[in-house]
Order: C-alpha cells, then sequence, then structure tokens
C-alpha cells in the first residue's frame, strides 16, 4: 500500500525541510502539521521554500517524521500506535536527548509527552545509586549532608 | 557504554520539569531528591513536592501557606533579612512540609475517624432512635428520620470526625432493616452523598446540639468545602462501601451524610422512613504531626508542621460512658421484648450482638 496515498490529504502538498546539517526531506502537510509550529506555518501561508530548521539534525529530523507519518495514517488502530511508540521509544539516551529537544522545539505535544515519560520511567523505582549510575551524575553531597538526607528519608531509600 | 548524561544540565527547564512531574509515587520522589545537590535544589526550587500533593489532592490548593517547627539551622552566618535565603527557607519548609504529608497520607494506618454525632435533620422518638446510635455496630441500635409523605425530603446526618485534619477514603453505612415489622422493611435510601468541611465561627460544636436540629439551623453552622458525587444506595442491610473515586483531605473535620430520596414506607402510618444503623468514616488522622488554622473568611488554612518525623495518632482505649451502657442496655432488652411479642418466631442474630472495634478491645 502506498503510503502517500492517504485519503485525508486534500490539497496534496508538500513542505521542504532543512535539517541543520543540510539534509532535505520533503513531507506532507497532513503529516508535517503534527507539529504546532509547522500547522501555524500552513495555516499563515508561508510554508513555500525549504524551510530551515538549525536546531534539528538531519538523523533526529528523520525520526521524527517516521514517527509523524504513522501518528498521521488513519488506518492505524490505537493498539498499533501504542506498540509502535513503545518500540519507537526505546532507543539509548543520546537519541532520546535528541527526540525530546527535537520534540519541544518542533511543538509535537504527543512526541514530546512519550519522551518525557520515557525518561521518567528511567527514574522510576530506582535508587538513588541506580540513578546516578543511569544518567551520570556525580554524588556531590558532603558525607554530613548524605547522613542528613537518608535519616530524613529512610522510608523510601530502604536499609 | 552507552553515553549517559544528567538531563538537569543538559535539557531545557521546563522539559526536565515536565519529565520530573510524571513522578506520581512519592518514594520516587524522595530518592530523586537523594540524587545529589543539583537534582535535590531543583525539587526544593520548584516545588515538586507540593505539585505532587496538589495531584493527588486537590483540596490543598487552600493552604495559604506552611509553618514549621522553630528550629535553629546551624549553617554559616546569613545576613539578617536577607530576602533570597528568607525565600529559600520557606522553599525548603514548604518541601519538608508536604513531603512528610504525602508520606503520612499513604502510610498511615486506615480506621474509623469518626468521634462523635453531631446531628441528624430530623429523628423519630428522640432520644430512642437518635443518630447516636449509628455510632454502634449492634444491628438492633439504629438512628430514624421522622416520617414523610414526600419520599423526596432528603435527611442530612453530621458527624465530628477525630481530627481537624485527615485523609478520608470510604464511607460505610448499613441501612436498618426493622426485624420487627411486619416483611422485615429495609429503610435504606435511594441515594447518598457526601460533604466535608469546618466549623463557623470558634465556638466548639460539642455536646450541647440536640439530635434534632432543624436543618437550617445545622447547616448555618458550617462551611462545606467538599461534596462528593451521589452514589446509589442499595436495599440491603448489609455493611455499604462508599469508596471515594480519590482519597479527601477533610479539612475542620467535620463529615455530612446526605440521604437522598426515601424508598420505604412504614405499613403502619404510610409514610417513608430513612434508618440507619451503622455508619463509619475510614481515613487517615493527619495528628499530632500535622495542623490546620482555617482562616476565615476566606476558608484557606495554615499547615502547621508539629513534627519533623512522622508521629502517629495514637487512639485512647474508649471506655464508655454511663450513658453510653445505658443505651446499650436498653436496646438490649429492646430485642428481649420484641423477641417475647413475636412468641420466639424471630431468628435472632449473632451479629445483632457483634460489638464495634472500639468496645470489643475494653480490657
Amino acid at each position: 500500500m502506498s503510503s502517500s496515498s492517504s485519503p485525508m490529504q486534500s490539497t496534496g502538498r508538500k513542505l521542504k525541510l532543512k535539517s541543520k546539517d543540510d539534509e532535505t526531506f520533503e513531507v506532507e502537510e497532513a503529516v508535517a502539521v503534527k507539529s504546532q509550529i509547522f500547522k501555524y506555518m500552513v495555516e499563515d501561508g508561508v510554508s513555500n521554500g525549504p524551510i530551515p530548521l538549525p536546531n534539528v539534525n538531519g538523523k533526529t529530523l528523520a525520526r521524527v517524521l517516521q514517527w509523524c507519518q504513522k501518528h498521521a495514517d488513519p488506518t492505524i488502530t490505537e493498539d498499533e500506535l501504542n506498540k509502535y511508540d513503545a518500540g519507537f521509544i526505546d532507543v539509548d539516551q543520546a537519541v532520546l536527548y535528541d527526540l525530546l529537544m527535537a520534540a519541544n522545539y518542533l511543538n509535537i505535544e504527543e512526541l514530546l509527552k512519550l519522551a518525557c515519560m520515557r525518561v521518567a520511567d528511567m527514574i522510576k523505582g530506582k535508587s538513588p545509586d541506580e540513578i546516578r549510575r543511569t544518567f551520570n551524575i556525580k554524588n556531590d553531597f558532603t558525607p554530613e549532608e548524605e547522613e542528613e538526607v537518608r535519616k530524613e528519608n529512610a522510608w523510601a531509600l530502604g536499609p | 557504554m552507552e553515553a549517559c548524561t544528567d538531563f538537569l544540565d543538559l535539557l531545557d527547564f521546563d522539559i526536565s520539569l515536565k519529565i520530573l512531574t510524571y513522578l506520581e509515587d512519592p518514594s520516587d520522589l524522595v530518592r530523586v531528591s537523594s540524587v545529589s545537590q543539583s537534582w535535590r535544589n531543583f525539587v526544593i526550587a520548584n516545588g515538586l513536592w507540593k505539585q505532587l500533593c496538589l495531584r493527588m489532592f486537590p483540596q490543598l490548593s487552600r493552604v495559604a501557606h506552611v509553618i514549621g517547627l522553630n528550629k535553629c539551622r546551624a549553617t554559616e552566618p546569613v545576613e539578617a533579612g536577607s530576602s533570597h535565603s528568607k525565600e529559600w527557607e520557606s522553599l525548603e519548609r514548604n518541601d519538608r512540609g508536604y513531603a512528610l504529608l504525602a508520606r503520612a497520607c499513604t502510610s498511615f494506618i486506615v480506621r474509623d475517624c469518626i468521634s462523635e454525632a453531631i446531628s441528624a435533620s430530623s429523628t423519630d422518638n428522640y432520644p430512642e432512635e437518635s443518630i447516636d446510635n449509628t455510632l454502634a455496630a449492634l444491628r438492633a441500635s439504629y438512628w430514624s428520620s421522622k416520617g414523610q409523605s414526600n419520599p423526596e425530603v432528603p435527611e442530612r446526618l453530621t458527624y465530628k470526625l477525630a481530627d481537624d485534619f485527615c485523609v478520608i477514603t470510604e464511607i460505610n453505612i448499613r441501612p436498618f432493616q426493622a426485624y420487627f415489622q411486619r416483611g422485615e422493611p429495609i429503610y435504606s435510601a435511594k441515594d447518598v452523598r457526601f460533604r466535608m468541611g469546618h466549623l463557623k465561627g470558634p465556638t466548639d460544636v460539642g455536646n450541647d446540639l440536640l439530635g434534632d436540629l432543624s436543618p437550617v439551623s445545622a447547616d448555618d453552622k458550617f462551611i462545606w468545602t467538599y461534596t462528593s458525587q451521589e452514589f446509589p444506595m442499595a436495599q440491603e442491610s448489609r455493611l455499604q462501601k462508599f469508596k471515594l473515586p480519590e482519597p479527601v483531605l477533610c479539612v475542620g473535620g467535620i463529615l455530612q451524610i446526605e440521604l437522598l430520596g426515601r424508598v420505604q414506607r412504614q405499613e403502619m402510618d404510610g409514610l417513608f422512613y430513612t434508618c440507619m444503623s451503622y455508619v463509619q468514616v475510614m481515613g487517615r488522622l493527619l495528628s499530632p504531626t500535622f495542623g490546620v488554622e482555617i482562616l476565615e473568611p476566606s476558608g484557606k488554612f495554615v499547615l502547621e508542621i508539629k513534627n519533623n518525623t512522622l508521629v502517629e495518632f495514637q487512639p485512647q482505649p474508649n471506655i464508655p460512658s454511663a450513658d453510653q451502657l445505658e443505651r446499650r442496655f436498653r436496646d438490649l432488652q429492646h430485642i428481649a421484648y420484641i423477641g417475647n411479642i413475636l412468641q420466639g418466631n424471630v431468628v435472632v442474630d449473632m451479629d445483632e450482638f457483634e460489638m464495634g472495634e472500639e468496645e470489643a478491645n475494653l480490657s
């Protein structure tokens, strides 16, 4: 099934995007407007010519557009979408942060939420030490401060 | 090895905030605060504990401010009146207070929080059928409303809770089944609804109120800050549990049960009555760790942290008063009397002699 035969498209117009490392992408309007930024541009009629995106690199933009494509597909079921999202967001931290920042910059609410929840999931249930290891955080408490924090919060920190 | 980075350093402030607000379990937020100085400061500076508590209990939006113990913190000398440090102190106090509150609200033991009955909107045969009877688990003991020809006339039962500040999770009510009437009718209500609030003004309710206050004067005495949805009530004489969709913080210690609609006519006079046998309000008492002071007329309140660590309420052993003993004796006499009238044709359920928890714990 051709990916561009979506019955939702009324105009079949495409947007041209340019990533910060000069990669160009063409994407259907119906897909691009998942991003509020592009939605306003389309509504205001200022979407001619390649739109420069100095904050997003080509690799990340490709991934984001893939996500948008999937989410703009009217034939996909909610179950399939959830499965897709779970797989999509299962990436290493560097990619995850890139996706987060891109979703924030392009104002794609659902993708931002997906990525933020993924980071939160990486924190849930972990001990402070495990959290430090996951995110490479230095424990900069003095021994006295650490003891005080531990005492205050013994109920959640465990033995 | 996968490259990993502290996202608090890397990401925009609002994204970091968004991530941390997805943590719903208080234990997670505690561990986050214990990771590093900058993480702890982030939690304090952005009031994450307060946000967590507000999500759990929207009633906290009425907190005017938090006051804590006046403990001296030995730190490096700070300029007197320095606004930055004062603001930080206040943030730290909030952080501590709300963290304690979240923990108390999820870990304290759930128990029956009713301390005494205040009033009923109407009472038949006062004092034999007064609202006080709903505090005893005996099936034979009950409160009855006055009769009405219109079944839509509601009734209200008002109770004082053991604490001005508590978290209520569910209310249990057993409608009364008149075992001594033909057909053993059950005088339940059609629906129930709950309100919570506080006393207007400084006067103590105490035992001055009679059980037969008219609805207008009873309501005049209280300000209601929470009203629940309506719950349908079954016409069954079992203990029915009405679980609140989310636990609710009751500030002021007053709870009212609204009995909406009557379903049972009394054969003798053709009037509709509502009668309840037992009421329990299940929740967690937050004193002595916390105290509240309601600021009238705004309805806002001050949250006071009285203890640095959680101290759970210890109930005093409940030794019944002479009045209570007398009432219990009357109840048992009543059962025996009715039993005689029906010439032993009624089966006396051993449950009728079941004791409430406090009574069973008498040493």
